[in-house]
């Protein structure tokens, strides 16, 4: 299979976003979209997609079910930039606002095959309590304006700053949408804590072609 | 050349006394391998766990080499560090694990270790923070002068890599 000529290989991936686990949150919704790398493109199927709200189960295991199908063909020739599916979740907050519950990535399976996955999911906070306070107040909390940031490995790392000397762009890491309170904070030290898990299932199929 | 993909994620640690960890990994090969693609080293973001006791980062890993040769295959290195809530990192752990050699998925459990210092540090790192760290941080993946240290357990760090090899058969190399 395998020759001296670049092969074109084919991933199919399909399956559902399952189920979640956020103790403190409901009336959840989700968002998905993939990121990969330059060599990949997606030949069939949907990259990104927006579930229904869904509320909690009565039970003890306080589910929130989504069911939410998933279902898309990749082609490539270079297994770097394998795809990653990002997950973000959204909730209403106690004033009715929308904003994200959680942010969560992982790679696509990697073999062929039934894979169930349970992922951890992100949500970034600031550590200064002033602006823990005035996010809450205002409904604007720190969130990604590109969700797929969380899929790369690149400006994780977060420094502690003073707006006065070192100028290491927040923008350039998260974007936050926080120019409301950058006057406010002299230290800003947004960290990331888990918010919830998230479940789902996904069949992949690996594909040789010609 | 001979080509090795490691595709994955730094999923998160356990048992680490201290609780906003985050990880600095890095990938040391030998003179043979070449990177053809993706970043040898990075930094997590830290991670205060809120649920349970394991601090997740899902750090993503997408590596690509080309290789003239096995000697000095793609050793992982990890140093964890905490944050307390004036900002102050201190060391947690070291460790290292290689990558693995055969084809497939696998779920890595990496152990850390920090060095000790005499009673003094000891009491000081008790107290105050800090502790003793490595001068020269490739002695977490190189044996040759480990003898000299002391040094105390820190906690796991879990990962899960998917390696894809790409012509060792070619060179006579079973995988």
């Amino acid at each position: 299979m395998a020759t001296a000529n670049p092969t074109v290989f084919l991933v199919m991936v399909n399956g559902q976003v399952e189920s979640a686990q956020f103790p403190e949150f409901d009336d959840l919704y989700c968002k998905y979209c993939f990121v990969y790398g330059q060599d990949w493109a997606p030949t069939s199927g949907l990259e990104e997609g927006i579930s229904q709200i869904t509320s909690k189960s009565a039970d003890v295991q306080h589910n929130l079910v989504w069911n939410f199908p998933i279902d898309i063909t990749f082609k490539s020739t270079n297994p770097f930039g394998w795809p990653q599916i990002v997950i973000s979740v959204y909730g209403p907050d106690v004033f009715g606002n929308d904003v994200v519950r959680g942010y969560g990535a992982v790679h696509v399976p990697f073999t062929p095959g039934r894979h169930k996955r349970t992922i951890p999911m992100f949500v970034p906070e600031s550590t200064s309590k002033l602006q823990k306070l005035t996010s809450w107040f205002m409904g604007r909390r720190p969130e990604y304006t590109d969700p797929k940031l969380i899929a790369q490995g690149e400006g994780r790392e977060v420094t502690l700053f003073q707006l006065s000397t070192h100028n290491y762009s927040i923008s350039r890491l998260w974007a936050f949408s926080l120019a409301v309170f950058s006057a406010w904070n002299t230290l800003l030290h947004p960290t990331i804590k888990l918010a919830g898990s998230l479940k789902f299932q996904l069949k992949s199929y690996l594909l040789q072609s010609f | 050349m001979a080509e090795v993909h490691v595709i994955g994620q730094i999923v998160g640690a356990t048992g680490f006394s201290e609780d906003s960890l985050f990880c600095k990994w890095g990938i040391h090969t030998g003179g043979a391998w070449k990177l053809l693609s993706g970043v040898r080293e990075g930094q997590t973001q830290v991670d205060t766990p809120q649920l349970g006791s394991m601090a997740y980062w899902s750090h993503p890993i997408d590596l690509h080499f080309a290789t003239k040769g096995l000697q000095g295959w793609p050793r992982l290195h990890l140093q964890v560090w905490s944050q307390d809530s004036f900002g102050r990192c201190q060391l947690s752990g070291y460790g290292f694990s290689h990558v693995p050699s055969s084809p497939g998925i696998h779920s890595l459990h990496c152990v850390t270790w920090r060095p000790l210092g005499g009673w003094r540090e000891q009491l000081a790192r008790a107290f105050v923070g800090g502790g003793p760290q490595l001068l020269h941080s490739d002695v977490v993946y190189t044996g040759a002068d480990r003898y000299r240290l002391h040094t105390a357990a820190g906690g796991t760090v879990h990962l899960e890599l998917a390696v894809i090899l790409r012509n060792f058969s070619r060179y006579g190399v079973e995988c």
